[in-house]
């Protein structure tokens, strides 16, 4: 995307940690996150993907450095939410509102909110304004927050697995607005979901996350070119194992080869080559290879 | 400012089964009652000693009593009014009670507090507005609701009076029926102020119970109270609780030389004196200071609570 580098960080975190009892959930974790891009985190269940994100919208508390656009969000979260918005599991906009109560509610509350920008989006679904929430279907309660969300004119938006429970078509549309319609070098984007096969195209950059680590941080252009597969022609097998893989395979009877910061030419001579998805460079990563 | 009136609009939205809907039904299952029973162009049933003076329907009991002392009809008929909307006001305490109850325990359990938390909202206005609607909003309504019902008792009387023949226009002490309602608010705040470490502990209770908040509101008050009896053999628990839910009243009036000899009496007490009595017996009370005290500390643990829960 753009490669903007403003002087002042969305998020700043040094040494975060959270513990839960003796269970260390994040194990001091450093990292910065710029303005002007789409980040996805990436990890396991349980990795601490929410328990991060909590602390960044001051929903929980931590120790460690953290300031998020410059407030410190466990003590200013009302603050914060001035220039940032969140949706953090599914179906948490109140079922006993009608649809109408709820955008009158955020526009009372809400300086960065446009009703106008929430009609429009809602003018392309079947979202009745005035039936309860609870009188939805899912799909419907979902559009109906990411309307809202996508209308709050926020710096920071992050989304934790937004998309839970809606079907293909309107997920690929949902993505293809957030990045047309949202985003801009302006705003910084957080997304997590284990569908990361729909957002890698959309992303800028990813932050792989395990056992309360930040295990990976990186550009999204620039991790993809690190990392070739390639189907190795018969014969070559030995020739492709001395070039030290991280991760072998095979697909259609042919033997798959993944290597880290290998030189493409080279490997092109020994068979098709082609980039790795998100998905198979996180389960690289993650199985330990890939370090 | 906005801001607070939209939380308060959507707490009202949120109880408005107990704060509009409830005092509806109640108030029109009184009115049916008080219709059903004129009804039959309004003979009443004779009881001993009736029939002798005349009286067929309540147009004669209003003629006679309009030929007695005047001076007393007026307050009589506006504490007739009152009498009629008592049914309304039992259901009251309860709406209260579980509003509180509910007020931050519902939102954590529904999850619809991540969607509160992503607004620019600050946690202690929110639990401001889940104490002061209850409180404040509550029974604003249901007094709505009673006057309302109140002018319509008089016009349904009014009606029945022009074809009974009796004195309309004594059925309308409007300026009287105007006074009790201030005076029963007045009264109703001084009462909330008492009670408000009460009520501060149960918005307490819905900020970190986990389950079950009911049990938590009643079983702490009752298990200090008994270990206290058991242990100390006092009571100075139970009667600090029952002087903040009402009993100060009896203290604070109980030593008033009031002398009532009739409805005149009453409602002039309850317009004059008792006002006044009650403001300065409170305000010179330590236990009501101290209640004060309580009542920040809970709100405060509440505010607390709700900054960490998720």
């Amino acid at each position: 995307m753009t490669d903007t580098v403003l002087d002042a960080p969305v998020i700043k975190a040094r040494n975060l940690s959270k513990r839960f009892g003796k269970f260390r959930a994040l194990k001091g974790v450093s990292f910065d996150i710029p303005l002007g891009r789409i980040v996805g985190v990436i990890g396991a269940n349980g990795a601490g993907k929410t328990t991060l994100l909590n602390a960044v919208l001051g929903l929980s508390s931590y120790e460690g450095e953290l300031s998020v656009l410059g407030f410190n969000p466990a003590k200013q979260r009302s603050a914060l939410m001035k220039n940032a918005c969140f949706i953090s599991d599914v179906a948490t906009l109140p079922k006993w509102m009608k649809v109408s109560e709820v955008l009158d509610y955020v526009g009372a509350v809400h300086p960065k909110f446009s009703r106008d920008k929430a009609m429009e989006f809602l003018n392309r679904t079947k979202v009745p304004l005035d039936k309860k929430i609870r009188a939805l279907s899912k799909g419907m309660i979902v559009q109906l927050h990411l309307a809202i969300v996508m209308s709050i004119d926020a710096k920071l938006l992050v989304l934790d697995e937004p998309t839970l429970g809606l079907d293909i078509i309107f997920r690929k549309q949902f993505y293809q607005s957030l990045l047309e319609e949202y985003f801009d070098e302006e705003r910084t984007v957080i997304i997590t979901t284990h569908q990361v096969g729909e957002i890698e195209h959309i992303l800028t950059d990813v932050m792989f996350i395990k056992d309360g680590d930040v295990v990976l941080e990186a550009n999204m252009e620039e991790l993809t070119q690190q990392f070739i597969e390639v189907m190795v022609e018969p014969g070559k097998e030995d020739e492709a194992r001395a070039l030290g893989p991280i991760m072998t395979g095979t697909t259609f009877g042919k033997s798959t080869y993944v290597y880290k910061n290998v030189d493409r030419e080279k490997l092109s001579k020994l068979g098709e080559t082609r980039r790795l998805g998100l998905a198979d460079i996180f389960v690289a990563t993650m199985t330990g290879e890939g370090q | 400012m906005k801001t607070f009136a939209a939380l308060v609009k959507r707490e009202v939205l949120d109880g408005k089964n107990g704060y509009i809907r409830v005092p509806l039904i109640l108030t029109g299952i009184t009115l049916v009652l008080l219709i059903l029973s004129t009804l039959g162009v309004g003979n009443i049933s004779y009881s001993n000693g009736m029939e002798q003076e005349g009286i067929h329907n309540f147009s004669d009991i209003m003629k006679l009593a309009a030929d007695g002392d005047l001076s007393e009809m007026s307050p009589a008929i506006t504490l007739l009014y009152w009498a009629t909307t008592a049914l309304t006001w039992v259901a009251f305490p309860f709406v209260i009670f579980f509003s509180l109850l509910g007020a931050l325990y519902e939102e954590r359990r529904d999850r619809s507090i991540l969607f509160w938390k992503s607004m620019p909202v600050a946690d202690w206005q929110e639990v401001s507005a889940k104490f002061f609607t209850p409180l404040i909003l509550a029974p604003a309504a249901f007094l709505a609701v009673v006057m309302a019902a109140q002018l319509f008792t008089a016009l349904y009387l009014s009606i029945m009076m022009m074809f009974q023949g009796g004195p309309v226009l004594d059925l309308w002490p409007v300026g009287l029926m105007v006074r009790s309602w201030f005076a029963f608010f007045a009264h109703y705040l001084l009462w909330m102020i008492w009670a408000m470490p009460i009520l501060a502990w149960l918005l307490f209770v819905s900020s970190f119970a986990r389950r079950m908040p009911f049990l938590w509101a009643i079983l702490v008050p009752v298990v200090l109270i008994v270990v206290e009896s058991m242990f100390l053999r006092s009571h100075v628990i139970a009667n600090w609780i029952g002087m903040h839910l009402g009993g100060w009243q009896e203290v604070a009036f109980g030593n008033g030389d009031y002398s009532i000899h009739g409805p005149r009496d009453v409602i002039n007490t309850i317009l004059g004196e008792v006002q006044m009595d009650g403001l300065t017996y409170t305000l010179a009370n330590a236990q009501f200071w101290l209640g004060l005290v309580i009542t920040a500390g809970f709100i405060f643990g509440a505010i607390t609570m709700r900054k960490r829960a998720i």
